[in-house]
């Protein structure tokens, strides 16, 4: 008997690793809902239904939403939310860090609750294939009938739609946040201006490096940190500035990929140079964000690039407890070597909301979802939800939101619901920040100025099956590729090699079907 | 060794005294059905193109493509050749580590000193990999990691470790010694524990040494349970700790670290090809469960108990 159970335990520990990298949070969760038609019902149960619902009854929604604080947050927001809109709200809220998983099984089972924030631009590429194949509602068509959404900027949603049909609202940013955080303190003390061109920058984060900025006498701090991440990272930004094009870009009549260019190779030879000097970090290709982070803001470091400008705050807040006279400033507009600027832009958005079709039985539905967004685009509802509680979390100032002091207690109770906020101030009608730090100022002037010389993604409208189903994987190739001629363990002959092993592993149908939908 | 019951009276007979040892089996046998036997339905959807809005019921059945998909992948060999060298590893160096550990603890004398350093060995398993992974990260980074500035003062050149592929494998094997040795030695000392202080006062009698005792007696008694860890090691074959490597995996090194779990997870998870991913764990599971009946059958062969 004993050996029965036994063999019975091994063999199930054995057998079940399917899915085995999602861990045993998944399995648990793939077992819960096995079939997606039975968690469909459970999900629409749970919400009223339209048919016998008085007129006041609140509409009950479930919201699904990556969450950037450790901490989920109280109800205060939502309990006010809910009195202006008169819905019942439910939020799952899941650390952002792990959120692509939880939206992948999420999906895998079926379980999306109605209104599902995506993570970022790369989580909605992802999704596309499954928007196509019908999984979501459409929404573009009843945009109309709802005053608020109706102001959304037709050019963003434009950037959002799929196969030339709306199915997401958007969450706005600016357009080219994008640049540099640097130590003015330091450069100041060394004599140096703000950077023009790529070659001052160079100078600035070999004077960081070599001129003992901190003064201590030692050799103990290096120019630009920068971390694993191209995109968000340094690379991005400074590749933009070399007139790199931001992801494609037209080569001989045909759209190729930003690394078929030669300023791409400028930029990697840029960052190259940077790290055989030892004017940035060594281990940037194994750095996390915190790690990165942590060396700016422990004064080990004087160049923060990429990313984007507005967190100098947070930035200045961590830095001045360990260096208290630092002085951070911004910086943007870096001339390339041909003296021409250059900056990257972002379609306009950083993340997206969906309306799965298993959660939203019908229109009617669809339409009281809607209709709680329509009312969080009104300046009250806005406010509450990006600002917090007016007198608790900020107050009025010049027409301006100035954030209270205690930046735990807006971390804690604001921030959760901050980041789901659709649309941007200048189409919901919340206050715009006033800003004391005059580096963030600076900031915000730079932000509106980067857009006259913004370079878009012609192919952020477009769409591509293999792109879809294989890219991020194919990209990983061009990645390692770059990582590795960045550590001058590939020369440009074996770069290009990478490329066209990106090519023949699904990359050439990619220039294909983006270049098809481009000429269409 | 089950005994043949003479009727089936007798076997009912028995069944009901032991009542409520079956009572207690109950939960777990449950366990196992839901969480572990259940899902396995899941696998179906390796065989089809999986639309979740659809269902299984409704995704259109591909046969084996996804499973030809991953033979033919141009880096599958060399996953897989990763796996297995990370496997071996375990196997070869951490696997005997536990087994000395327990048995240099046993010749501890003094409960106050054995107990201290047990519980400081078996510490760092309540560590989780991120820890872990970051507290190596600190000390062996070229910016500054305490191991490469004391490299750097005795003269030496510094050594990047987090970015050579020369280096992942031994600081993953070094990392899993340091987090699970010690958690390892527990089953050991419990089996020691149980063997008949006679034995070793008899062999004292005959005048043998310490040396002589551990390989004659403490070794031999322990053998079973040795045999029975090795076995269930080896059926996680391809578990090699997706979280670890993940964590140690970058751009620099992917040659070598990318393993079969991490492969699952950028592949499946993250691009959400659920029907690909679920193959992929299908294909570990059965190589699992094929090496597990080859070491069990080899090991009754050898005159030893297996596992079932």
């Amino acid at each position: 008997m004993t050996k029965k159970s036994f063999t019975l335990l091994l063999s199930s520990l054995l057998t079940l690793s399917m899915l085995s990298a999602c861990g045993g949070n998944n399995n648990k969760e793939a077992a819960a809902t096995k079939d997606p038609g039975a968690s469909t019902g459970t999900n629409t149960t749970a919400t009223t239904d339209p048919a016998t619902a008085e007129p006041e009854k609140p509409t009950e929604i479930k919201i699904m939403l990556p969450l950037n604080t450790t901490d989920t947050p109280p109800d205060t927001i939502k309990n006010e939310v809910e009195k202006l809109t008169n819905t019942k709200l439910t939020y799952q809220f899941f650390p952002a860090d792990t959120y692509e998983e939880k939206l992948n099984s999420s999906f895998a089972t079926g379980s999306l609750p109605q209104v599902t924030y995506l993570k970022n631009q790369t989580t909605f590429l992802q999704m596309k294939e499954a928007i196509k194949d019908g999984q979501f509602w459409e929404i573009g068509p009843l945009l109309s009938e709802f005053p608020n959404l109706n102001k959304l900027k037709p050019e963003i949603l434009n950037n959002t739609k799929v196969d030339g049909k709306l199915y997401t609202l958007y969450i706005g940013r600016p357009l080219a946040r994008q640049g540099i955080i640097y130590r003015k303190d330091w450069a100041d003390k060394l004599g140096l201006k703000a950077p023009a061109n790529t070659e001052e920058l160079f100078a600035m984060a070999q004077a960081f490096t070599e001129k003992d900025p901190d003064g201590n006498g030692k050799k103990d701090t290096i120019g630009v940190v920068d971390r694993n991440e191209l995109v968000y990272g340094a690379f991005k930004t400074v590749s933009s500035w070399f007139g790199t094009p931001n992801n494609w870009a037209e080569k001989d009549g045909q759209l190729a990929p930003e690394f078929t260019f030669p300023q791409y190779i400028d930029t990697m030879d840029f960052f190259r140079k940077l790290r055989e000097g030892g004017y940035m970090n060594q281990d940037f290709a194994a750095t996390s964000k915190t790690d990165a982070v942590n060396m700016f803001t422990s004064g080990k470091a004087g160049l923060y690039i990429g990313g984007s400008m507005q967190d100098i705050d947070s930035l200045n807040k961590d830095l001045i407890k360990n260096v208290p006279d630092a002085v951070l400033d911004t910086h943007s507009m870096v001339a390339g070597p041909d003296g021409k600027f250059a900056q990257w832009m972002i379609p306009g958005y950083n993340n997206v909301v969906l309306f799965p079709k298993s959660a939203v039985k019908d229109e009617a539905e669809l339409k009281k979802i809607l209709k709680f967004f329509d009312a969080m685009m009104t300046p009250e509802v806005a406010n509450l939800m990006y600002w917090g509680i007016e007198g608790t979390h900020y107050t009025v100032v010049d027409g301006k939101a100035k954030a209270t002091d205690n930046k735990e207690l807006i971390e804690r109770e604001v921030k959760g619901f901050k980041d789901s906020v659709i649309g941007e101030y200048e189409t919901n009608g919340m206050y715009q920040s006033l800003n004391v730090l005059p580096g963030r100022i600076h900031a915000e002037e730079l932000v509106l100025e980067n857009v006259k010389y913004g370079v878009a993604d012609p192919t952020a409208a477009l769409d591509s099956a293999t792109y879809t189903s294989k890219g991020v994987e194919l990209q990983q190739i061009i990645a390692d590729a770059t990582y590795k001629y960045m550590y001058g363990q590939l020369d440009k002959a074996g770069f290009e090699k990478e490329v066209e092993n990106w090519k023949s592993r699904g990359g050439a149908k990619i220039i294909e079907e983006y270049n098809a939908a481009y000429t269409k | 060794m089950p005994k043949k019951y003479k009727s089936s009276s007798e076997l009912k007979k028995r069944l009901w005294r032991n009542k409520l040892l079956y009572v207690m089996l109950i939960p777990g046998v449950l366990y196992f059905i839901i969480f572990k036997y259940l899902p396995m339905y899941g696998l179906i959807i390796s065989f089809q193109d999986y639309k979740p809005y659809q269902g299984i019921t409704g995704s259109e059945w591909v046969g084996m493509k996804h499973f030809s998909r991953l033979f033919t992948e141009p880096d599958f060999l060399n996953i897989l050749a990763n796996t297995l060298i990370l496997f071996g590893m375990n196997i070869l160096i951490y696997f005997p580590i536990p087994i000395i550990l327990a048995l240099m603890l046993n010749e501890l004398r003094g409960t106050f000193f054995k107990r201290f350093f047990q519980t400081l060995v078996y510490l760092p398993h309540f560590m989780s990999w991120v820890i872990v992974v970051s507290i190596s990260f600190v000390m062996v980074t070229m910016d500054g990691g305490i191991i490469n500035e004391l490299l750097a003062y005795f003269g030496f050149a510094k050594i990047n470790f987090l970015l050579s592929p020369g280096w992942f494998r031994p600081m993953y094997i070094l990392q899993v010694i340091w987090r699970e040795a010690g958690w390892g030695t527990i089953i050991y000392l419990a089996s020691i524990a149980a063997i008949d202080p006679g034995l070793y006062e008899a062999s004292r009698m005959d005048g043998a040494g310490r040396l002589r005792q551990v390989w004659h007696i403490t070794l031999p008694a322990i053998r079973g349970v040795i045999i029975t860890l090795f076995i269930l090691k080896i059926g996680s074959v391809l578990d090699l700790g997706f979280e670890h490597v993940y964590l140690l995996l970058n751009s620099m090194n992917r040659e070598v670290a990318e393993i079969i779990d991490t492969y699952v997870y950028t592949a499946g998870l993250r691009q959400g090809q659920f029907s690909y991913s679920t193959a992929i764990g299908f294909f570990k599971s059965i190589v699992g469960l094929i090496m597990v009946m080859t070491v069990n059958k080899v090991s009754k062969k050898i005159g030893e108990e297996g596992v079932y």
